[in-house]
């Protein structure tokens, strides 16, 4: 060893052992009921770091959540979340009714609702809203919310309607497919005697009847693709409708056909394509938040920066400094000024967790995004009585790529499952509870999620077995596959350290109860999403999803449409399943049957469940009016800063309603 | 030397050119858009997003389109943080790098120029033992090592300095990310100096200096030391021009708005033109320094003619 060599080594261990010193009489010798210091910011601020800096301010944009709860505070819809439980609670909406099948939605806003820059918010700011953000300009990456209202989908992605010259009528969809679910009752002429709507004692007068209403109650029309090519390839393939369509002319679906419609100056009306239960709670996302039409089309896409933006929400934008910070302040002209507790936000983009937790212990930081918290650091943050972690509505799992033998036999997808322990691996990463179908478990009060299969390597064993790959003991206890195509299967992840763990925990199960071992594979995060958006991988892939809004759908509709699942697996059956829960109008017995498509899910096994994750993230005792809820999401117009210690939080605060 | 600086202006478009070119094909040939993410989208606003953006164009129109761009020195709109120009974040960002950046050069040229040329001096000491022995640590603990533990013990044990964050310049936050930062480029001038120092101190007309009477301090002032700085200016050159655009590291662990942060966020978000556009601005400096370092040379050394 060169003594340049010796000196380096032992410069190192010099260096870890302060380190460690240090960190030890930091960290671990500190029985302090909470993580560093207490004492609350001199002003009435609040300090926070949502995530990365943000795409962009404009609600239409992003769709991550760091960003949504940047729009939380900056802009407002009709409804907004619930700070406990998510669920919708008027917002510019004081109050609404729906007709009797969940596929009409009637809002009336409040008069006194304001700009930013003090101009009067009514319901044509929502109609244009809406059709804004549908715009294919607006490219907006969220538009897959919002396909429910009546030809949405049809306007963003340029479709147009087959018209006959001679008498002016459309052609409408139904009459060329045979599996069309049945029109709701929004796509009914409107029938007086029948009551669509339940007689609602808040409302003294009838909504107005107009021209656009009533040609949004006529059945659905038959939309064909805008470009001259995918439109002559769709009449090729179908003989019937290229007759029918003979000497029609074509019209393109105008913004104005969008079923969103401004009744008066302060009633909105949305007409939706299909029964729609859950489509109130989707109403507080991003995406339906209202935009300054003035300031849009004034600055076009630059709009929302801090020079030009206009908002609506509690808060207004005070200096934004791009990777820096980004200032918010009480809005004067926001409705409900009055009750907005904090004069200044401060989001801080920081993408280091570990400088997240430095800043928050030093007391720079009043609290942090969900899974700020390190790994290495639970351990200590768990005992804490500033650390969150109450349920969260998202699930973690195993992608299966469907379409690649072997895993596209679903015994042997069904083998990988059982061999898993799951129960031990929630143990091992300590903040997630095991699962075993696609729904994170208890989340939604009311619906008996079915029951996967548990751990059970024998059973694994055997239909390995059955699907052709015998599994054999060998002498020394542990077992064997070799007819298994391990060249054919991989199991591919992000990189990043904690990813190689768990990847190298399912690597181990896997090796120890079937005998297999998997190669793994880690790739850049972009490079993965292609490789899961292109089915360009093979076996499996790590998954997660959080939940859009409060209702199981939000997950069970990742199979919705097959391509966008990741697994290729696409059924028919299952879509079928799902179309009738949503035309359910009985909330009880529409649960039951999203509940029987889920278990159809996951008797397929398109996917491993493995966890529900709990959030994680901690806040200081002095921060009230922010809860730990499902979906890490808060409107900030409920927090405030405690001064009196006996008031603190000590603890989790409770979800339960007060 | 006038032409000699023409000259070498002239190879530097083309060079710059041809790093724009690679990078370009880089960025086109790596998997992933700026727009993908873990939510899976339709592809019908997929491609609405691609139209938007001009994605959908042939190779050679959205080659030529980064090209033009290049060439009037507008590097267009990120892809990602919408309605921001790239040059609007450059302009916002280096400052920050080139503070920090050029702080913990200053610092690391003082202490290193002062530890290695007491080394050169008292070679064979402890003097010198002591020095090269901290140089050594220094060019072996990575900042990312260093960083955190120079917050461990002055913020989060002695609450003697904030742990992160930018506050404008001069300030408080600017010691730690200063100091993580030049410990290397310290221990380097610093065995630079003495290597340089060595070679000078043995040389004929340090000899002569000291035949003549001068003084010792003179000596080593005006003689040596500019002999024996050589290496470090010319080390200055690509030094500074790192240094100035940024480093991902220091700028992460101390979250930084500077430039380093950016690059390293726009590769891994595929924004395209940021990428180009930061690409291009560092390619610039850098063959910009190195052509000051080179006429510094001139100056230093009497023995360095350019023609």
């Amino acid at each position: 060893m060169s003594s340049g060599k010796f000196r380096q080594i032992l410069g190192l261990v010099l260096l870890a052992s302060l380190a460690c010193s240090s960190y030890s009489c930091t960290v671990a010798s500190s029985n302090e009921e909470f993580f560093g210091s207490t004492t609350p910011p001199q002003r009435n601020i609040f300090r926070y770091v949502t995530g990365d800096e943000p795409e962009s301010l404009d609600p239409a944009i992003s769709n991550g959540q760091p960003e949504a709860r940047l729009y939380m505070a900056l802009f407002e819809g009709l409804v907004e979340y619930n700070p406990k439980t998510l669920n919708p609670e008027p917002a510019l909406a004081e109050r609404w009714h729906k007709n009797n099948d969940s596929s009409e939605f009637t809002f009336h806003l409040r008069t006194n609702g304001r700009w930013s820059n003090g101009d009067p918010i009514d319901a044509n700011d929502f109609v244009y809203t809406f059709r804004r953000n549908l715009a294919k300009e607006t490219a907006s990456r969220n538009v897959y919310l919002m396909a429910y209202i009546k030809y949405a989908q049809d306007y963003n992605q340029q479709r147009v309607f087959v018209r006959d010259p001679k008498t002016g009528e459309f052609l409408l969809a139904r009459d060329f497919s045979e599996d069309l679910p049945p029109e709701p009752l929004a796509g009914f002429p409107i029938d007086p005697a029948k009551s669509e709507y339940l007689p609602d004692p808040n409302e003294t007068t009838p909504d107005a009847d107009t021209a656009f209403h009533q040609q949004m109650h006529t059945p659905a029309r038959l939309t064909l693709p805008g470009d001259e090519k995918s439109r002559a390839k769709l009449l090729g393939a179908n003989a019937g409708l290229k007759a029918a369509v003979e000497g029609k002319e074509f019209v393109k679906v105008a913004a104005e056909d969008i079923g969103v419609e401004a009744v008066d100056k302060y009633t909105v009306r949305i007409s939706l394509v299909q029964q729609a239960p859950f489509f109130l709670g989707l109403l507080a996302h991003q995406v339906f938040r209202a935009v300054p039409r003035k300031a849009v089309e004034q600055f076009g896409t630059k709009w929302a920066l801090a020079e030009h933006i206009v908002s609506c929400g509690p808060f207004k934008v005070k200096a934004w400094k791009p990777y820096d910070q980004l200032v918010l302040e009480r809005d004067p002209m926001y409705w409900d000024a009055a009750n907005v507790k904090l004069d200044e936000l401060y989001f801080y983009p920081i993408l280091d967790n570990s400088t997240v937790m430095n800043m928050y212990k030093v007391g720079e930081l009043d609290a942090m995004y969900n899974h700020a918290v390190p790994n290495a650091w639970l351990h200590i943050m768990r005992t804490k009585k500033d650390y969150m972690n109450r349920a969260e509505a998202a699930i973690e799992y195993l992608i299966i790529n469907t379409t690649k033998p072997p895993l596209n036999n679903t015994k042997v997808r069904k083998a990988f499952n059982l061999a898993i322990n799951k129960e031990a691996y929630a143990e091992w990463r300590r903040i997630v509870k095991p699962l075993t179908a696609f729904t994170p478990e208890g989340m939604f009060a009311g619906y008996e999620q079915p029951k996967g299969a548990t751990f059970n390597a024998a059973e694994a064993r055997r239909l390995l077995g059955e699907a052709g790959y015998p599994v054999a003991q060998n002498s020394d206890g542990s077992f064997s596959c070799p007819t298994f195509p391990v060249g054919d299967v991989e199991f591919i992840y992000n990189s990043q350290a904690a990813n190689k763990a768990v990847a190298e925990w399912f690597q181990a199960q896997w090796k120890q109860n079937l005998g297999i071992t998997i190669p793994l594979r880690n790739m850049e995060w972009k490079t993965f999403l292609e490789a899961k958006e292109k089915l360009d991988f093979k076996g499996f892939a790590r998954g997660s999803w959080g939940a859009d809004y409060m209702d199981p759908f939000t997950f069970l509709s990742l199979f919705y449409t097959g391509g966008e699942s990741g697994t290729g697996w696409e059924d028919p059956k299952y879509i079928k399943m799902l179309d009738e829960a949503n035309r359910t109008l009985d909330e009880k017995q529409r649960y039951h049957l999203l509940a029987e498509a889920e278990k159809y899910l996951i008797e397929n096994q398109p996917i491993i469940p493995i966890d529900s994750p709990s959030v994680n993230w901690m806040k200081k005792p002095y921060v009230k009016g922010m809860y730990p809820n499902p979906g890490s999401l808060f409107p900030w117009k409920y927090v405030y800063i405690e001064r009196d210690r006996a008031k603190w939080d000590y603890g989790m605060p409770s979800l339960d309603a007060e | 030397m006038f032409r000699f600086i023409v000259r070498r202006l002239l190879i530097t478009i083309p060079t710059i050119l041809v790093v724009i070119s690679i990078t370009w094909v880089l960025i086109k040939l790596a998997p992933g858009n700026f727009y993908s993410g873990e939510k899976q989208l339709p592809p019908a606003i997929e491609k609405a997003i691609r139209e938007k953006y001009g994605l959908d164009k042939p190779w050679y129109q959205q080659y030529g389109k980064t090209m033009w761009g290049i060439v009037r020195l507008d590097f267009g709109t990120s892809l990602r943080y919408q309605g921001q120009s790239v040059n609007t974040i450059i302009k916002r960002s280096l400052p920050v790098s080139a503070a920090v950046g050029i702080l913990a050069y200053l610092l690391a040229l003082v202490v290193g120029v002062t530890a290695g040329s007491i080394a050169a001096l008292k070679q064979n000491t402890k003097w010198d033992y002591g020095s090269m022995a901290l140089a050594m640590l220094g060019i072996s603990v990575p900042n990312f090592v260093l960083g955190p533990i120079l917050v461990l013990i002055f913020s989060l044990s002695l609450y003697w300095l904030p742990p992160s964050r930018w506050e404008g310049f001069p300030s408080r936050n600017l010691v730690l990310p200063v100091l993580t930062l030049s410990a290397l480029y310290m221990a380097y001038i610093a065995r630079l100096t003495r290597a340089g120092m060595l070679e000078v101190l043995r040389s004929d007309y340090i000899r002569t200096a000291r035949a003549k009477g001068l003084s010792e301090r003179d000596v080593v002032i005006r003689h040596a030391l500019r002999g024996g700085l050589m290496p470090v200016v010319s080390y200055t050159g690509p030094a500074l021009a790192f240094l100035l655009t940024g480093t991902v590291v220091v700028e992460r662990i101390f979250a930084l708005p500077g430039l380093g942060n950016y690059f390293i966020q726009a590769s891994l978000n595929r924004d395209e033109p940021l990428i180009i556009g930061i690409v291009a601005f560092i390619a610039i400096t850098l063959l910009l320094m190195n052509l000051l370092v080179d006429i510094a040379y001139a100056y230093l050394d009497p023995r360095v003619r350019y023609q």
